[in-house]
């Protein structure tokens, strides 16, 4: 490195095309062009391959089995667990449940988290305080949300019930209802991950050139058009990295529906499973049923499902951002 | 550059002075997040009575010491603070470093199968982690890993959150213009990434950094799974005060409490990093 | 078993030869029976538990009795994350520590997997005999072809508590004594309770409907599942008989509808939602926790159980055939469930014991509690010889319990109709013992 630092200046660019044969310097700068960006994305798939690749393939072939944990001789049945679970009740009710919660959480979240993003970004004074302040739901302890959570929503002695009543409207049972419990574990993952998602996005504000706002703002942009012509499309990456993230987290939401559970720990997600998201159930059946091949074949279908909606925002966010009002470069 | 009227010139300048509403508005947010953490510490610093009150009390009481003491008392929170801030201290450096390079890698370089290998990256986000700790138990106990720390930090060296993230940041933070010139310099590779890349992407890796810490400093099942009992990192020795039929919660969040703190110096030093990257300058010279 | 192994070990081997990672040759041991270790070699043990089980001042005294011997003690809190390893490490098939506490509602899931286990009525020492035990505590440990897998540790024996203010305003009587007659059978119990509610001017006789449900339930010759492992919830009259009861009660405004162990249910016990309350012997650190000082001499306990008695909770220690010193872990098993090492946890947490010569020692016998006002140890020491010969618990019967019964009936308190909640609760169960 240092070498090519020294004397590198003159010979790159006058030496490639006069010397047929490339000098050793020459060939070293192309091998760094060529290999280095192996280098560079190896780290990944060297982890994957230790910590990530097998568990894919351990719950692959699990799934075909009837495997419980700690059984003798699991039976192969193919794709039986597959079949079974497409004719399950409870696995679609769960899927239901998850795309439920998801769209009354994600939604709402992102739109908060971009406006949110761009008051974060005006130059606040003590920027810093503003920014951890926007991010701590993320680091308060699950203990403390899920009794704080409960004493919101509680049906009988909780605080909302309590207010709704004192001013005059009828109490929600908020355990019992399936809207109401969606609804409620909705606004708990939206306190827990918008300012999350609002850090992401001032990030990504922070990259815009001002002189695009200034141009803009010359050529008499307001703030909503600057906002729209030329923050959001230059947000394109970002907010196809947000979208895609909230999706794959929405869809394999987890802790929020559990804390919520009225019975500490339950994996039911309510009384008659109203508010049981998938990922629940996939653990339900591997670590209370004991049913590995089933929770195997749980996962591999919500990824799936997960892949599909997925691209499906891909292309929808695409569009959004897709706004051709700012020349770039 | 045109000459601007005086009103104009006036916005110019005042563009991004933040009204007195966005102070208001974020002045909400900001309550609204720091709620829990006031009345974790609420119930830590008086008793358990605190939570069956339908009105709980608004300022703190006096007991917090006597909690924190009773913490310190019941588990070894020294040592496990001492594992947890190695663990989530390598994990935060190495998820940065490699997911800047790989974000690098995918958002500048050309080379054959990036978009596949990128693709790839992405989608192995979508698969459940809830049944992982089996295999990875599995894996960790054939490589003779289980019971020791390096169990719990080579799984998350690197993630594909990090590399999709910075990948998706260094896209448009970057310009190509700025590695053309380095190149031409005769800087290598890696120089470029150093000298180049890294400023530019630093609002992005000190929130993913900022993600990184936290995730792996409240990670908790999987550290309890594989780790020794002597030698545990703070979730897992925290867990231990919630035993017993009945929770002593005033216990449990003082120790929480005790426990977040670690947190919010690393948010604090790394929020300042979130400013707008020096290629504000670059580009305009 | 032995191809998949296989199969496994040969995919995790082409994956890490495939990126040059070296695979020690750790684990994976598929040796049998490991020899005991010489009389002074040493020997590290693990021993793992949950919740308080009051072991802490015992360890080193083991360590001291046996200078070869090392004991590692993995303490989780609760005892959900705490099952979730175990069901982890069963399933791969290491990591298990050699003795391994079990709690009574995950048993039948570790019997159902007996192979896993040691059988320490073979391999443990000659003075851990059955005749140590409860009897129903000894013989729920068991296998169907026999081999004991569990030492029991501490026991729930059931009582009711109640509230003696609530009683007395609705014109029931108060004391101790005379309130057992109230609690002689369910139907005295809930007829009761409806007497109480038109009393009281709508209060709640009992807690949440599936707290009694669950104690009636095994209180019958059989459970959720016969001794055919077959599933038995619609054929066996017993349970229908006990859910029609149950959910007549709560249509007749006796539940106060609050979700055992939620936040609301805390609430409750300060707020004097409930009147009654099945009491097992660690409930009353619950109550008086959460009641708080300010209910103090409202609260009391008597020894009677609406049909006869009942346990609910306890705990058993196995030694998993993971591990590589079955002989050493089954002798610290057998000598930390002896009657006096349980005195001595009961002392220090107040883990009631589940021996036969504990449950008549002074230490136990001399226990009293202010709160309630009454000599606990003794009371409940009688209620543990209550209980009758324990009901079979076939594979799934927990679950069924934890995922089936009790969120069906909580259905019911929630509005759904008993019939739409009983077929729930069948779909449910059959669903787990599929």
């Amino acid at each position: 490195m240092t070498v090519l630092d020294k004397v590198a200046p003159e010979g790159s660019k006058a030496g490639e095309r006069v010397s047929p044969r490339p000098t050793f310097r020459h060939r070293l700068s192309r091998w760094d062009v060529k290999i280095s960006p192996y280098l560079y994305v190896a780290p990944f798939f060297i982890v994957f391959g230790i910590a990530g690749l097998f568990p894919l393939l351990y719950t692959a072939y699990v799934s075909l089995f009837k495997w419980k944990a700690g059984s003798d001789d699991p039976d192969f049945i193919g794709l039986d667990n597959y079949k079974d679970l497409l004719g399950d009740g409870q696995f679609w009710n769960a899927l239901t449940n998850t795309v439920s919660i998801f769209l009354l959480s994600s939604v709402p979240q992102i739109i908060l988290a971009v406006l949110l993003a761009a008051l974060l970004g005006a130059r606040l004074r003590g920027a810093t305080g503003w920014r951890v302040g926007i991010l701590l739901p993320y680091a308060a302890s699950l203990v403390a949300i899920g009794i704080i959570f409960a004493n919101l929503f509680g049906p009988k002695y909780g605080l909302i019930n309590g207010v709704l009543q004192t001013i005059g409207l009828d109490p929600v049972d908020w355990q019992a209802s399936r809207f109401g419990s969606h609804v409620a574990i909705a606004i708990m993952v939206n306190w827990r991950w918008t300012g999350y998602n609002a850090l992401i996005v001032l990030a990504a504000m922070q990259a815009i050139p001002k002189e695009l706002h200034e141009a803009a703002l010359i050529d008499g942009a307001g703030t909503w058009r600057r906002f729209f012509n030329v923050t959001l499309p230059l947000l394109k990456p970002t907010l196809i990295f947000v979208t895609i993230t909230s999706t794959i987290g929405g869809l394999q939401i987890f802790t929020e529906p559990k804390l919520f559970d009225a019975l500490p720990g339950s994996n039911n997600g309510g009384s008659s499973n109203q508010f049981q998201t998938v990922t629940l159930y996939l653990y339900q059946s591997a670590f209370e049923n004991y049913n590995l091949g089933y929770a195997s074949a749980i996962a591999w279908m919500l990824f799936l499902v997960i892949v599909i909606i997925a691209l499906v925002n891909f292309f929808l966010t695409g569009r959004l951002a897709r706004t051709p009002a700012v020349k770039k470069k | 550059m045109t000459t601007l009227q005086g009103g104009l010139r006036k916005s110019v300048a005042t563009l991004g002075k933040p009204r007195k509403a966005t102070y208001v508005v974020l002045a909400i947010f900001v309550l609204g997040s720091l709620f829990p953490f006031y009345w974790s510490f609420l119930v830590a610093s008086r008793d358990n009575g605190m939570l069956t009150e339908r009105i709980p009390p608004f300022l703190p009481g006096g007991n917090f010491f006597a909690n924190a003491s009773r913490v310190f008392d019941s588990v070894p929170f020294w040592k496990a603070l001492g594992n947890s801030i190695i663990v989530s201290g390598t994990v935060t450096l190495t998820t940065v470093l490699f997911s800047s390079l790989a974000g690098f890698a995918f958002a500048k370089l050309r080379f054959r199968g990036r978009n596949g290998l990128f693709v790839f990256i992405v989608v192995t986000l979508a698969v459940p982690t809830q049944l992982g700790i089996i295999p990875l138990f599995i894996a960790m106990s054939e490589l003779g890993w289980a019971g020791h720390l390096q169990a719990v930090i080579v799984p998350n060296l690197v993630t594909a959150f990090g590399v999709f993230w910075m990948r998706q940041y260094t896209v448009d933070a970057l310009p190509y213009e700025l590695i053309e010139a380095a190149r031409v310099d005769g800087c290598s590779m890696i120089r470029i990434f150093w000298n180049v890349c890294l400023p530019a992407v630093r609002p992005a890796a000190a929130i993913l950094a900022m993600f990184t810490f936290m995730m792996s400093w409240n990670d908790f099942l999987w550290p309890l799974v594989v780790l020794d009992a002597g030698n545990p990192t703070v979730q897992v020795a925290l867990e231990k005060l919630q035993s017993g039929y009945y929770v002593d919660y005033s216990l449990v969040l003082a120790g929480t409490t005790l426990a977040t703190i670690p947190i919010l110096i690393v948010f604090v030093l790394l929020g300042r990093q979130i400013v707008a990257g020096i290629m504000q300058g670059a580009v305009k010279g | 078993m032995r191809t998949i192994r296989n199969g496994l070990v040969l995919a995790l081997g082409i994956t890490m030869t495939a990126l040059g990672a070296t695979a020690c040759n750790g684990g994976g041991g598929d040796q049998q029976t490991p020899a005991a270790a010489a009389p002074n070699e040493h020997v590290d043990l693990t021993l793992a538990t949950f919740t308080e089980f009051g072991y802490e001042a015992l360890i080193p005294e083991y360590e001291r009795l046996h200078p070869n011997i090392k004991i590692t003690h993995r303490k989780t809190g609760a005892g959900g994350p705490y099952h979730q390893d175990l069901i982890t490490k069963l399933a791969a098939g290491s990591g298990l520590a050699d003795v391994t506490a079990v709690e009574e509602g995950h048993l039948s899931d570790v019997l159902d997997k007996g192979s896993k286990f040691n059988d320490l009525s073979k391999i443990g020492p000659a003075d851990a005999s059955p005749d140590r035990w409860l009897s129903w505590k000894y013989d729920a440990a068991k296998t169907k072809d026999g081999k004991l897998i569990g030492y029991g540790t501490d026991i729930g024996p059931l009582a009711m508590c109640y509230r003696k203010d609530m009683f007395k305003a609705a014109g029931l009587p108060e004391d101790p004594e005379q309130v057992k007659p109230l609690f002689a059978t369910w139907d005295s119990y809930f007829s009761t309770g409806a007497d109480f509610v038109k009393k009281s001017g709508g209060k709640a006789w009992f807690d949440s409907a599936a707290q009694n449900f669950n104690a009636m339930v095994n209180q019958l010759p059989e459970g959720y599942i016969s001794t055919d492992d077959k599933l038995a919830v619609e054929t066996n009259q017993g349970i229908k008989d006990a859910w029609t009861k149950v959910t007549d009660a709560v249509a007749k405004g006796e539940s106060a509808k609050l979700t055992a162990f939620s936040n609301e249910w805390n609430t409750g016990f300060k707020q004097g939602a409930f009147a009654t309350k099945v009491c097992p012997a660690w409930m009353l650190g619950v109550i008086k926790e959460q009641a708080g000082p300010e209910n103090a001499g409202k609260w009391a306990v008597t020894a009677a159980f609406p049909g006869g008695g009942g346990n609910w909770g306890g705990s058993y220690l196995t030694v998993p055939t993971q591990s590589k010193h079955p002989k050493e872990a089954a002798e610290l098993a057998a000598w930390l469930t002896a009657p006096e090492q349980q005195i001595k946890a009961f002392q220090a947490k107040g883990t009631f014991p589940s021996q036969v010569k504990a449950l008549t020692d002074p230490a136990l016998l001399s226990k009293t509690d202010d709160y309630f006002g009454a000599k606990v140890g003794e009371l409940f020491a009688e209620q543990a010889k209550k209980v009758q010969k324990p009901q079979y618990k076939g594979p799934g019967d927990g679950q069924i319990q934890e995922n089936a019964s009790s969120p069906a009936l909580q259905a019911v308190e929630q509005g759904k109709s008993a019939a739409d909640a009983w077929n729930q609760m069948v779909e449910a169960a059959k669903k787990i013992t599929r």
